[in-house]
């Protein structure tokens, strides 16, 4: 069975190699791009996988925390699919940034490294959310793993889930601002850290379904977690609807009709009705999420190409590969114990009721959570007293996001790291000096490459090409749709052509100068690529000239 | 949203409330009802509220965290923690609906944050809650969601 899901995987994985291959090389172009946010499917795949990444953790961490662990064989496997569900998603902002090799300005050192990152963007914030849970979950995994042959790690499982708990929903509500602080229309939306959250278990427990499945096994409890939630996940459409007009019927009927037919037995009792709706949940929450990262293509089976397919692939076949290689070598491994995964048995009903959580089970995270808050604290005083001179001043807004993760992960480290340090060999203690001492240089070493002030001679784009030569530009090639002033040019356009965007300050800063190049040198819908015509160094100085005439007009 | 009406969202999710966690406690049954609720405070939200005001995003669901918040003082059992928990979501939404308002250039509502804050921090401490510290807990909620 393993054997044939690993062939599977790997079908599916050469199958999108390709397209993975050409979206590397070639970047943003590769694949099909929306009009006005500029995302297109790398960044659909990556809310999809990351949302899975968070579901599994969350449901072996929360039915612990709260005293009712699910069976050992189900938590674990939700566990390893949330860890191959985060490698799969870590790789699709990467194929988005077109520029692969500079991945690392993603990483907030303040302005140590010049302009590179702007801490108050959700997207930093992702980062190290996503690395921090990325650490905490495959910590909790070992433990989890090896806790039945060292008892020592047994007492760690319970206060970690209660540390896992928080962090999960911190991490996904910290995805979901990706878009509710921007300024598109339609990722407008205070309720979206819920909304995400819900959509990030829902999808995560047909995941974890399909998966029992492969197992021969099924939990009833959370088939009826997976119905009740479609209900939830039918009340925010509902509002998406009341609220923004936005309406798809192929999510609500995958997502929220067709898992009703869990009401009928003949379905629930049967292994592929039970695939069925767990795989139709699947579909709708990935379509959900293209439509959501691309909100102009109303067509969206016109919009895919071969790039954009493939990368779905690729993305499924390369989970698909790993976490059956994993399960089948985990399996191996611990052959013939009690303790194996994927034992072949139908279970009613795989939660029993243990006892409450005491005082008594808080007790080992009381050093830690002292040591978490102190680290917190100093990154606030840090992060707050670093604000004179920065490139981008920071509120106590800006600040908080990351407080919660980087309190876990210390108090999550603190926690482990005596009972780990006992049952870890001597050989594998020595390689996590030397790893530990590495990354320190590496940070080190990082930290002092950049300066915390622009250079005083550095060249502006405008100075380059000087602004009389970019207003010509402007006049001849720009002006005739989009206005002297960047407001369009109302009686031509409308009479000629659909409405291009007002070029306003608010529109200019939530595309970014990079993307506002890249359409004028390869256009866009309405909009006509300028390669060859202008130079590079001239576009840009076109996004420094709209930015001026945005401001004068305020 | 003007006095009478959010006295009325409140006095919305205290009603509701009642219908939570009656025994026998079944999971389709409770979830069926959130969600049921759900539907009526959105739909209570985009008739009541001026589509202009921004705050309309997240009523429904701070409608459904009070309303939590006040159904956890009828339960039997672990009542503290499940008070600790609805106070938390209730926190939740409006810190990262706050959030997403900064952005557009309101101000963070500091005050609400705080004093929700503080009462799930002061629930941690509670190991038994008497029938008057239900009702001064409620009225406390009660304050929070008028006045600030």
């Amino acid at each position: 069975m393993y054997r044939f899901l690993v062939y599977i995987g790997a079908a599916l994985l050469l199958l999108g190699a390709t397209a993975f291959g050409v979206s590397l090389w070639d970047g943003p172009s590769a694949w099909h791009t929306d009009g006005r946010t500029f995302w297109g499917i790398p960044i659909s795949l990556f809310v999809l996988w990351i949302g899975l990444a968070h579901a599994g953790t969350l449901i072996s961490a929360i039915f612990l925390a709260l005293g009712y662990p699910l069976g050992r064989r189900t938590s674990m496997i939700a566990e390893l699919s949330t860890l191959c569900s985060l490698a799969v998603a870590v790789l699709f902002p990467l194929v988005h940034l077109g520029v692969i090799e500079n991945f690392y300005m993603v990483v907030p050192f303040l302005d140590a490294r010049g302009n590179f990152s702007n801490i108050r963007s959700p997207l930093v914030w992702d980062f190290c959310c996503i690395a921090v849970y990325g650490m905490v979950s495959a910590l909790f995994f070992v433990s989890h793993l090896f806790c039945e042959k060292n008892p020592s790690l047994k007492s760690l499982i319970r206060p970690m889930a209660w540390l896992l708990f928080p962090l999960v929903l911190w991490v996904h509500t910290i995805v979901s601002l990706d878009f509710a602080v921007t300024f598109v229309p339609e990722w407008r939306g205070a309720f979206f850290p819920l909304y995400f959250i819900a959509g990030a278990i829902y999808s995560g427990l047909a995941l974890v379904i399909i998966l029992l499945t492969a197992e021969h096994c099924r939990v009833r409890v959370l088939e009826k977690l997976m119905l009740s939630l479609s209900w939830f996940m039918a009340a925010f459409w509902l509002w998406e609807f009341m609220l923004k007009g936005t309406f798809s019927f192929e999510v609500v009927f995958l997502g929220a009709v067709v898992p009703q037919l869990m009401w009928l037995r003949f379905i629930r009792e049967n292994t592929f009705g039970r695939l069925l709706v767990a795989f139709s949940i699947l579909i709708s929450l990935g379509l959900e999420r293209y439509i959501l990262v691309t909100p102009s293509e109303y067509d969206v089976a016109n919009a895919f190409g071969w790039v954009d397919l493939g990368l779905v692939s690729f993305s499924v076949g390369l989970f698909v590969l790993l976490f059956f290689v994993l399960r089948a070598k985990l399996g191996s491994l611990l052959e013939g114990d009690d303790v194996v995964m994927g034992e072949i048995v139908v279970q009613e009903d795989d939660t029993a009721k243990t006892d409450v959580p005491g005082r008594n089970d808080f007790t080992p995270l009381r050093f830690p959570l002292l040591l978490g808050a102190l680290f917190t604290l100093l990154y606030v005083i840090w992060a707050v007293s670093c604000d004179n001179g920065m490139v981008f001043p920071l509120s106590v807004e800006n600040v908080v996001p990351l407080c919660l993760p980087i309190f876990v992960l210390v108090a999550c480290f603190t926690l482990c790291a005596g009972p780990l340090w006992k049952i870890t060999g001597k050989r594998t203690k020595i390689v996590c000096i030397v790893l530990a001492g590495f990354l320190g240089i590496l940070a080190g070493a990082f930290w002092s490459g950049g300066s915390s002030e622009a250079p005083s001679g550095a060249v502006s784009v405008q100075e380059l090409t000087s602004s009389k030569t970019i207003e010509g530009i402007w006049m001849s090639r720009c002006a005739s749709c989009h206005g002297n002033d960047g407001m369009f040019n109302e009686k031509f356009v409308r009479e000629y052509y659909p409405l291009p965007q007002k070029l306003s300050l608010e529109r200019l800063d939530s595309l970014g100068a990079d993307s506002l190049v890249h359409v004028i040198l390869d256009g866009r819908v309405n909009m006509n690529p300028y390669r060859g015509r202008i130079t590079e160094d001239e576009a840009r100085g076109l996004v420094r000239y709209m930015r001026r005439l945005a401001g004068e007009e305020q | 949203m003007d006095a009478i009406l959010n006295a009325l969202s409140c006095l919305m999710a205290l009603g509701t409330s009642m219908f939570l966690w009656r025994k026998p406690l079944n999971v389709y049954k409770e979830a069926g009802i959130l969600a049921l609720f759900l539907v009526v405070f959105a739909l209570f939200s985009y008739f009541t509220m001026d589509a202009s005001d921004l705050a309309q995003e997240y009523m429904p669901f701070r409608m459904l965290a009070v309303c939590l918040c006040f159904s956890t003082t009828s339960l039997t059992s672990h009542k503290s923690r499940y008070l600790v928990f609805a106070q938390v979501l209730w926190l939740w939404v409006e810190f990262f609906g706050g959030l997403t308002f900064v952005y557009r250039g309101l101000d963070m509502p500091w005050t609400r944050v705080i004093a929700i804050g503080s009462g799930a921090l002061g629930g941690v401490f509670l190991s038994h809650i008497s029938r008057e510290m239900e009702f001064m807990l409620m009225v406390y909620w009660i304050a929070i969601w008028m006045f600030f």
